[in-house]
């Protein structure tokens, strides 16, 4: 299982009103671990008010930066990022894990590729990562990017990306997509879309050409380039993508305080929510939850039954239960209620227990 | 723009790229989807690697021997990804007996043991080198067609593991179908090797699943399944059945 390590902030720069970029140095000899692929992110973690959060931001900084860097954008009630963006400073320290990620290719100095990079607002993080690294290391590739973005004033790296084509000359190109500020091209302006990228493919990017796509962004974004990209011939293994970060799942709500302990005999009741319908069971509390699930013709998901693969993870809403193996959920885990349903034996007469959490 | 649930995403053949953002069903059925194919390899590759002693000649033994060794691999590349989903991967390799085998003549249907998720058909026990061989070739078939499907679940690093996953698998059916047809041209052997295949083709065809799933829809919408079971099964026995007659043999 991954480890968290301890990383000291060195500096905290505003790229634009709401987003800071971090540069982060590892601390204890830990430097090893955080020898990223470009493309990769980290993921942190920091106790809020007693509830630990962990959140993934995508390394922004390109191989040969020679640091580690990453964007943080403020999303409306994210507590971690408000709290990035507005409190966190250089000599403070960071939790996180190694970097992650498989959103990148190898690359050969010797190879002469087409890339095509797609980014919507933040999601320039880790496709900047993989342009610097590319640009810098395969010396006859070129790189296209289509970066999209509310207005002139919310473009994340606007400067640096200007620096980087003149610095690869003829080999780095940028299309900026903007949602509400007017361009001289009318098709540089509105949403990225399927039709979108469909126009930009007769005229502005040579799709025929292309060796693989990157895409990061908002969901229906991916999904319009994604389909257009498979029209204009390009099939899945070219295609690579990063989900953005909004689509984390939000603030878990605090664990239900137990209804006090056991009152008489070896019967619980059971109330267990799978696929949105819940069915409320008598069990004996010999029983593990997962057992009661299937043997009431309830689909329950699970696989080792040992404790070790963690499939049939549940949360435990109301009541207590004893979890007799536990060698796959970690300890924030646990805190939240989360249990191994097939390790789970009833303790209090009435528990209830949610799969859809 | 920004505001689409995960569900409707995947419905749209979306994809997704991380633990961090799959949500609690998604993440079940993905686990169940790679439980599955761990506990098929490592089942598949420990009653194999018992085999390997019993090839014929030592060109027969090193292909047995890296048919062991890729499943092996290939199981470790999925149950990676089911580490960084906080399976704890040291224990799993070892949480189970991977050579236990039920009687050659055990009625279990498409149904799983109680404490693995290999498929029905790896257990019943493989009866000497020619047996092996023939259930290779039928399985190795069924798990290409798999894999194809496989290749397109919406979890990318999954995707991108069975796409790399398999060439190698494609591999194994093409050694078993040049040790089968081997074993086919050696005089009176016949009639032995189609008992084989007529013991392992109904339980390959099971391990396809049954014609009605009431999971498929569920799986459909996750972008977790694309042919159904029927379809694949077709498949398969289309592929199988020109095989077996590319070596003399044929489908029961």
């Amino acid at each position: 299982m991954a480890r968290f390590h301890e990383l000291t902030v060195k500096e905290v720069r505003k790229t634009i009103r709401d987003a800071v970029v971090v540069t982060l140095e590892p601390t204890n000899g830990a430097a090893e671990d955080f020898d990223f692929t470009q493309g990769q992110y980290l993921t942190f973690r920091r106790d809020f008010d007693g509830e630990e959060l962990r959140r993934s931001y995508s390394i922004c900084a390109g191989k040969d930066d020679g640091i580690l860097q990453v964007g943080i954008k403020r999303v409306d009630g994210g507590a971690f990022s408000t709290w990035a963006n507005e409190d966190l400073k250089p000599g403070d320290t960071l939790e996180a894990m190694p970097p992650m990620g498989g959103f990148y290719t190898p690359l050969d100095p010797g190879a002469a590729r087409q890339y095509l990079g797609f980014a919507g607002g933040s999601g320039i993080t880790p496709v900047l990562s993989i342009l610097k690294t590319t640009l810098e290391r395969e010396p006859l590739s070129t790189f296209t990017l289509v970066y999209a973005n509310k207005a002139v004033n919310s473009i994340m790296f606007r400067e640096e990306l200007e620096d980087l084509k003149n610095t690869y000359m003829g080999r780095f190109n940028v299309v900026h997509i903007l949602e509400s500020d007017a361009q001289e091209i009318d098709l540089f302006t509105g949403l990225v879309t399927e039709e979108k990228c469909a126009e930009l493919f007769k005229g502005w990017i040579d799709i025929e050409h292309v060796d693989t796509a990157f895409i990061c962004g908002p969901e229906p974004m991916m999904l319009g380039i994604a389909a257009a990209l498979r029209s204009a011939g390009m099939d899945d293994s070219q295609i690579k993508f990063e989900l953005f970060a909004s689509a984390q799942p939000g603030r878990l709500k605090r664990k239900a305080e137990s209804k006090g302990a056991s009152a008489t005999g070896n019967q619980a009741s059971a109330a267990i929510t799978l696929d949105g319908s819940t069915q409320t069971v008598t069990m004996g509390k010999d029983v593990t939850i997962l057992d009661a699930a299937l043997d009431n013709a309830m689909d329950a998901p699970f696989a080792c039954k040992a404790g070790v693969c963690s499939t049939c993870r549940c949360r435990v809403l109301e009541g207590e239960v004893d979890m007799v193996a536990n060698h796959a959920l970690e300890d924030y885990e646990v805190e939240k209620g989360y249990v191994l349903s097939c390790q789970s034996f009833p303790v209090t007469d009435r528990v209830v227990v949610d799969f859809d959490q | 723009m920004n505001e689409m649930s995960i569900e409707s995403y995947l419905a749209q053949g979306g994809v997704l790229t991380s633990p961090g953002n799959v949500p609690p069903r998604y993440r079940a059925e993905l686990m169940r989807l790679m439980a599955t194919f761990v506990d098929s390899e490592l089942a598949g590759a420990a009653g194999f690697a018992d085999i390997i002693n019993e090839g014929p000649g030592i060109t027969e033994r090193i292909a047995a021997s890296r048919i062991v060794l890729e499943k092996l691999d290939h199981a470790e590349r999925v149950l990676k990804i089911m580490g960084e989903f906080g399976a704890n991967t040291d224990r799993y390799a070892n949480h189970h007996p991977w050579t236990a085998r039920l009687e050659r003549d055990a009625e279990v249907g498409a149904t799983r043991s109680e404490h693995d998720m290999r498929l029905s058909v790896f257990n019943y026990p493989l009866q000497g080198w020619a047996d092996a061989v023939a259930m290779n070739l039928l399985m190795g078939k069924a798990v290409s067609i798999q894999l194809v499907e496989f290749s397109l679940v919406s979890y990318q690093p999954l995707a991108e593991a069975f796409r790399a996953i398999a060439p190698g698998e494609t591999r194994h059916a093409e050694l078993a179908e040049e040790g089968l047809s081997k074993l086919a041209a050696e005089d009176g052997a016949k009639e032995s090797l189609q008992a084989s295949v007529n013991y392992w083709w109904p339980r390959v065809a099971d391990s396809f699943g049954g014609d009605k799933s009431a999971r498929a829809e569920t799986l459909a919408a996750f972008g977790l399944r694309r042919s159904s079971n029927t379809a694949l099964r077709a498949r398969w026995e289309a592929e199988a059945d020109s095989a077996l007659g590319r070596v003399g043999l044929a489908r029961p």
